[in-house]
């Protein structure tokens, strides 16, 4: 199946699949679709700051009362005199604050507690709504990307150059390498705006986290684009990738449910190894604080990209191109 | 077990089907292809031509029979990636990267070195005279510019086996007659598969024909023993007399037939030393000539187009 230099091969395709999408700007869409949803959450976030902060202040506003602070202002209700220029994060993060034990009231751990909440309350914000957005945008723009050429037969232009399976491990990790770029940035993106926005923001602290969360979001987009490639390796057209790749993801996430609801019932023991073998039974330890513990699932799940990939290839080295 | 390939082949089909569901692309087919020779593959649309080609560069599995390539096994890119090249039928290249990204890519994926592969990129590029498109995309290339930079690809570095389906297809006069020069040129030097439609073209160009028809080599060999130019001339005489007894009394035992509807003089012989085709052409024309007949063409065989259309298996409505 594979090459004589099945590396170097590798490594070719990879560095020209992300040329080719910076040079077609698919990669700029693919950034600017994320760093939009980016920007709009984090946007979301701090008007909620604000909102909870000016709550603090004038509990009736929680009842929809008198409303003090910048997001009255917005409001065109009375104004509270002097109010602070910006929101703080602090009273999300705060210990024994009434937002901090909403917020972390699931997590009994007090290893992992005390490591969330040393987190900047945005970056765990963004952590928590990319963990949400990276499959959908995987299976939407790297789904295609071998079926895309089928369609157009481009394909057979390097089958004779290269192996199948070195084809498209190399287009899999240029389609990882831009999903990690894109994480990141929208990341910096998040950082960006609550450092324009709050008052007591820390860069350094933000980027610490940041170096956190980055490689897990990567990772844990991982598999999804394992699945991704899987679909793509398998279908002649671009569209048909795409819509068994959203179908895969909606069965991974029916599995997930279907196992947190059922997982006492006699079909247990199937769903669980069926839920094992989903990336988002796996997500929960992501938010562990030490790489000790998080570490092995990263582990798993990187196995479970190859996994899905594996699959693809078994069926891909046999298939009419 | 089947017979091994002969020691000089450079390509052999044997008894190879391809199914697409219930419809039989090819159907036993068996093929040989000398190495160093310009082959031309010439059928119908629907013949298997493409089918033949797909199957022998590994983008399609055949469902039954034994391809072996470069006397190698069947294609593997492992072993054949830049000995084995092709210009394959309707296939695009990547629309966003210029025309020097998208060569540079492929001569590297063959195992090139960078600056082997950048040397041969400029001399793929003159050869098919596009060295002033290198740097734009591959997008704002014409039809025939795309053709071209496809040939070009296919000639990278030095295969020993090219496969180019419809090369000139889409090619202005000029430029079909350069790749045609120098697809000739490569005889012996490599071997080249070319299919067409274009007659003409593979008279032309090759050595070397088989004709398909609905999945099967209908007729085989050299381009000379198909088109009968090793044993066959034939002379058009105009309105006149036609002297036949005093001819092929002239001809010593060859045999020459008269088409009186068409007006054509068939010799037929067997070249032997000291009498070739030349002394039998000579020997009739001399007694043509004094028996007072008016001849207005001489020609050794007929076309590779003639011969095509007086396949009794084809039925007309697929002739090209």
């Amino acid at each position: 199946m594979f090459g004589p230099t099945p590396i170097r091969d590798i490594g070719l395709v990879a560095g020209f699949e992300l040329r080719e999408m910076l040079r077609s700007r698919k990669a700029l869409a693919i950034l600017a679709l994320y760093l939009l949803v980016a920007a709009f959450i984090s946007y979301a976030f701090m008007d909620f700051l604000e909102t909870a902060q000016a709550s603090l202040r004038n509990p009736a506003a929680l009842l929809g009362g008198d409303v003090r602070g910048p997001a009255a202002g917005r409001r065109g209700l009375v104004v509270a005199p002097s109010p602070p220029d910006k929101p703080s994060q602090g009273i999300l993060t705060a210990r024994g604050s009434p937002f901090n034990r909403v917020i972390f009231s699931r997590i009994t751990d007090p290893a992992s507690r005390d490591f969330l909440e040393r987190q900047p309350p945005i970056m765990l914000f963004f952590a928590y709504t990319s963990f949400a957005l990276i499959p959908l945008l995987i299976m939407i723009t790297a789904a295609e990307t071998l079926a895309q050429e089928h369609q157009s037969r481009g394909i057979r232009f390097v089958a004779m150059r290269t192996g199948r399976a070195e084809y498209a491990l190399g287009k899999g990790l240029g389609q990882a390498g831009l999903l990690g770029a894109v994480t990141f940035l929208a990341g910096l993106l998040s950082l960006g705006i609550a450092a324009w926005k709050l008052s007591d923001f820390e860069w350094s602290a933000g980027l610490r986290s940041l170096v956190v969360f980055w490689p897990r979001l990567t990772v844990f987009g991982l598999p999804f684009l394992g699945m991704a490639m899987l679909c793509s390796m398998n279908t002649g057209s671009a569209m048909v990738a795409r819509v068994a790749g959203l179908g895969g993801l909606a069965g991974l996430f029916v599995t997930h449910q279907l196992f947190q609801k059922y997982q006492e019932s006699s079909l247990g023991p199937v769903l669980r190894v069926l839920d094992f073998l989903a990336p988002y039974s796996h997500q929960d330890n992501f938010w562990l604080p030490s790489w000790q513990d998080c570490g092995p699932e990263m582990l798993l799940l990187a196995g479970l990209a190859f996994g899905y990939v594996g699959v693809g290839l078994l069926f891909y080295r046999r298939r009419d191109l | 077990m089947s017979a091994p390939a002969p020691a000089d082949a450079a390509l052999s089909l044997r008894a190879v089907g391809k199914n697409y569901g219930r419809i039989r692309a090819l159907d036993g087919l068996d093929l040989v292809v000398p190495r160093g020779s310009v082959f031309g593959l010439v059928g119908p649309n629907g013949a298997g031509k493409t089918t033949t080609f797909s199957i022998v560069c590994g983008w399609l599995r055949a469902n039954r029979g034994e391809v072996d390539v470069l006397g190698e096994g069947a294609f593997d890119p492992a072993r054949h990636r830049g000995r084995v090249t092709a210009l394959p039928q309707d296939s695009a290249l990547g629309r966003d990267m210029t025309v020097v990204e998208q060569l540079t890519h492929l001569g590297r994926l063959q195992g090139l070195g960078a600056r082997e592969t950048r040397e041969e990129v400029e001399r793929i590029l003159a050869l098919v005279d596009l060295t002033d498109r290198a740097r734009d995309r591959v997008r704002t290339l014409s039809h025939g510019m795309l053709r071209r930079v496809g040939i070009g690809q296919a000639f990278l570095g030095d295969p020993e086996l090219v496969l180019l389906d419809e090369p000139t297809n889409g090619l202005d006069p000029r430029q079909a007659h350069t790749i045609r020069e120098f697809i000739a040129a490569q005889r012996g030097t490599r071997t080249i598969v070319v299919s067409s439609h274009n007659l003409h073209e593979i008279e032309t160009v090759c050595d070397h024909v088989a004709l398909i028809d609905r999945g099967r080599v209908v007729m085989a060999g050299p381009v000379s023993a198909v088109t009968g130019r090793d044993d066959e001339v034939r002379i058009t005489l105009a309105e006149g007399p036609v002297p036949l007894t005093e001819t092929r009394a002239a001809l010593a035992g060859d045999t020459a037939e008269w088409d009186e509807a068409d007006r054509v003089l068939t010799l037929r012989f067997q070249e032997k030393p000291g009498r070739a085709a030349e002394d039998v052409t000579g020997a009739a024309l001399r007694a043509l000539l004094a028996g007072g007949a008016r001849v207005s063409s001489v020609a050794r065989g007929q076309s590779l187009e003639r011969t095509y259309l007086e396949l009794p298996a084809l039925p007309p409505e697929q002739k090209p």
